[in-house]
């Protein structure tokens, strides 16, 4: 029983699942990440047969990370997604065929623009703007049909998200408890779906982060020679 | 250890048989109503197959129940001429205990009752009831094996039901076509006698080449409500070559309403 | 039911007055569940020769790209555009290698060669294949995918000899928006492509969304 959703926006993409990890009717696990981020920009969430899914997700994360180091620039979400349909379309007519599902989903820093996958373990790639595997294709799809808009800012797509989660919870008889993440072009930032306001917190996060960069920047701007003592000067000046 | 084998060799061939009754049969075939505003045409092929093997290249699985109603019948053939036969003995019964026919729509419902009281053991058979309604408009009924019936504009069943009724979604429901803003569009059932004739035909032809099971021939009941012209399919030239009309006599004391019968070859590969 | 009628989808291709025109769906389904509506399955090959592909989408991309390359290939080689028989044949033994493993899919093609000294008056070609390459090459008209006996029947009674290019693509349009609303597995939006000697019309249709 898996549940992942991918939803895209004006110039974000997000991407949640549930974090249980079990074998039929017993639950091992309810803190387990299964999103994984293969780039500065680009990151799944993968489902399937356990074993399979994590193989094949390190197996995918080292190849993104080879090409970075390669390439000096790591692969646009469109290359990413036909190279990882590849290797499934690759692995199913081989002698034991990977079972993994994934939404693939990244942000092109290129042209700005969102994109999302849904790919299957046959190979089978769509590119569309808000997906969900597993029991969430079942429930949460027509929810999301209803809410979803194109160029929703980043609130409406977590109002969404929290939608389809909440009807994921609501139809189906295993509790879950998600983990998402949100892809911009600042690159990929952790969803805290329990927050009053999740983005005002990223954005909080950021502007502390953005601040702490400026001031580490002005330091290094400061006199090269500037010691401990020879910055008490300056801070007594200010 | 001899002895282990042995015993387990008389285990397989111990198995038992099982027989399973299956009585059913698909005999092929496919049937055509269409409806119009006064009269309503009630069509099917005559050949009658059994797998690749062609039992017989005319039988009938259209048959006219009173003066203005006439059923077909698809699926299997012999529950086909069986119901066919238990639906006229009932309305034998109607006409004695009540001294006139049955009405089209009380024709539909007895047959839902028909076929429903069968629900565990069904009549294979699709059936369509066409003729005129009481207020003479041309009608058409379809049903499914176990009673679930509706009153439409048009209907195909059978073999070629697929190949069939997307063309008619297009040319009697006007499914997917639009029409200047001037011009409504078109409530179905309204198409004049012979545009109807042709889409039958036109219909079967297209059926009869791309499906092996229907060809050889082509019988097409057309009803016509009390007053109604005829000239629109008995005169000269009114059909195209090749199609035969003959008018088939009242069952009863006749109400005005009258029933032709016209015949068309289809191809025989 | 069946590895081919797993995503569903459809094509249909016309023969017409020196033109053909090829269409298709844009359903991508897993079964029953929806999940794409924007995916295509003509693609072309170069300005006068277009291919379908319906059947289980993992092979349509995978074909795609095998097909891309071989035709990459013998571009450069021959310093010339492949025709549509050509092509035809190339796809058939690109089949035929997987015999025993198929691709899921029975690709359509349509397209008008470009005229040469050796053939100055190219005619309008449409032809279909098999899983493993087995090559049809009918007169009229090519169907396939999960609403192939729907679209024999709509195609047989819309299709006419010798259409101009804009009754071609009423004709094709209808036989195809009419016959994948009849089926569960096609549909969800359109897309025509109508191939003349200098030109090609693509248009996108709107259908029923159920």
């Amino acid at each position: 029983m898996e549940c992942s959703f991918g939803i895209t926006g004006k110039d974000y993409v997000l991407l949640a699942s549930d974090m249980s990890a079990g074998r039929s009717i017993l639950q091992f696990k309810s803190d387990e990440n299964k999103i994984k981020e293969l780039g500065p920009h680009l990151a799944m969430a993968y489902g399937g047969e356990p074993g399979d899914t994590n193989n094949f997700a390190d197996y995918i994360e080292r190849n993104m990370r080879l090409y970075h180091i390669r390439h000096h620039h790591a692969l646009l979400p469109h290359a990413a997604s036909s190279w990882i349909r590849r290797s499934l379309a690759d692995s199913i007519r081989s002698r034991r065929p990977y079972s993994v599902n994934l939404l693939l989903a990244g942000f092109d820093t290129t042209d700005d623009t969102p994109h999302l996958y849904w790919i299957d373990y046959l190979g089978t790639k769509a590119v569309v703007p808000y997906a969900a595997h597993g029991m969430g294709m079942h429930v949460s799809l027509s929810t999301m049909d209803k809410y979803w808009h194109p160029n929703q800012d980043r609130r409406d797509g977590v109002d969404v998200l929290k939608k389809a989660i909440a009807e994921a919870q609501h139809r189906l008889s295993i509790k879950f408890t998600f983990n998402a993440i949100i892809i911009d072009k600042d690159g990929i930032h952790t969803v805290d779906l329990a927050a009053e306001d999740p983005i005002g917190k990223i954005e909080a996060e950021k502007a502390a982060k953005a601040e702490a960069e400026a001031a580490a920047a002005a330091a290094a701007a400061a006199p090269p020679a500037a010691a401990p003592e020879a910055s008490a000067p300056v801070a007594a000046a200010a | 250890m001899a002895l282990f084998a042995a015993s387990a060799q008389q285990e397989a061939v111990a198995a038992p048989i099982q027989h399973r009754f299956d009585p059913y049969e698909d005999n092929g075939g496919t049937i055509l109503s269409i409806a119009g505003a006064d009269f309503s045409v009630i069509a099917g092929d005559t050949r009658q197959s059994q797998g690749y093997n062609i039992q017989t290249r005319y039988a009938r699985k259209v048959w006219q129940l009173t003066d203005k109603v006439v059923l077909a019948t698809n699926g299997f053939a012999a529950d086909g001429a069986n119901f066919v036969k238990k639906v006229k003995q009932r309305l034998e019964w109607y006409e004695n205990a009540h001294q006139k026919q049955m009405s089209i729509k009380s024709i539909a419902r007895m047959i839902q009752t028909m076929l429903y009281a069968k629900r565990f053991f069904p009549y294979y058979v699709y059936n369509i009831l066409g003729g005129i309604e009481e207020d003479g408009t041309g009608a058409v009924y379809s049903f499914d094996p176990v009673g679930s019936y509706e009153r439409e504009a048009c209907r195909a069943a059978g073999a070629a039901q697929s190949l069939i009724q997307p063309f008619l979604d297009n040319q009697i429901y006007f499914r997917n076509q639009t029409f200047p803003a001037d011009q409504p569009k078109p409530i179905p059932g309204n198409l004049p006698l012979g545009t109807v004739l042709g889409l039958v035909i036109d219909s079967f032809t297209s059926a009869t080449e791309r499906h092996i099971e229907v060809g050889d021939g082509l019988e097409m009941y057309v009803v016509m409500a009390k007053g109604r012209a005829v000239d629109d399919l008995t005169s000269k030239g009114a059909l195209p070559e090749g199609v035969v009309v003959e008018e088939l006599g009242p069952l009863g004391e006749g109400g005005g309403e009258r029933t032709f019968l016209v015949r068309r070859t289809l191809k025989r590969d | 039911m069946s590895i081919q009628e797993y995503n569903g989808g459809s094509v249909v291709a016309m023969v017409g007055k020196d033109c053909v025109a090829i269409a298709c769906d844009l359903r991508l389904g897993n079964q029953a569940t929806g999940i794409a509506m924007n995916f295509e399955k003509v693609f072309p090959v170069n300005d006068t020769l277009y291919y379908g592909l319906p059947g289980l989408a993992t092979d349509v991309y995978t074909l795609r790209e095998q097909l891309r390359f071989r035709v990459n290939m013998y571009r450069m080689k021959e310093e010339r555009e492949i025709t549509p028989e050509t092509f035809t044949h190339l796809l058939s033994s690109t089949l035929y290698e997987k015999r025993f493993g198929p691709y899921f899919l029975e690709p359509v093609i349509a397209g008008i060669a470009p005229p040469t000294a050796a053939n100055p008056n190219p005619q309008p070609y449409v032809s279909t294949l098999d899983s493993i390459g087995c090559i049809t090459t009918p007169k009229d008209f090519a169907v396939a995918g999960t609403a192939t006996d729907k679209l024999y029947g709509a195609a047989e009674g819309l299709w006419e000899p010798d259409l101009e290019p804009e009754d071609l693509f009423e004709t094709i349009s209808q036989t195809l928006l009419n016959a994948v609303d009849r089926d569960a597995l096609s549909g969800w939006g359109a897309i025509v492509h109508v191939i003349t000697k200098d030109k090609v019309i693509t248009r996108t249709l709107r259908s029923r969304m159920d």
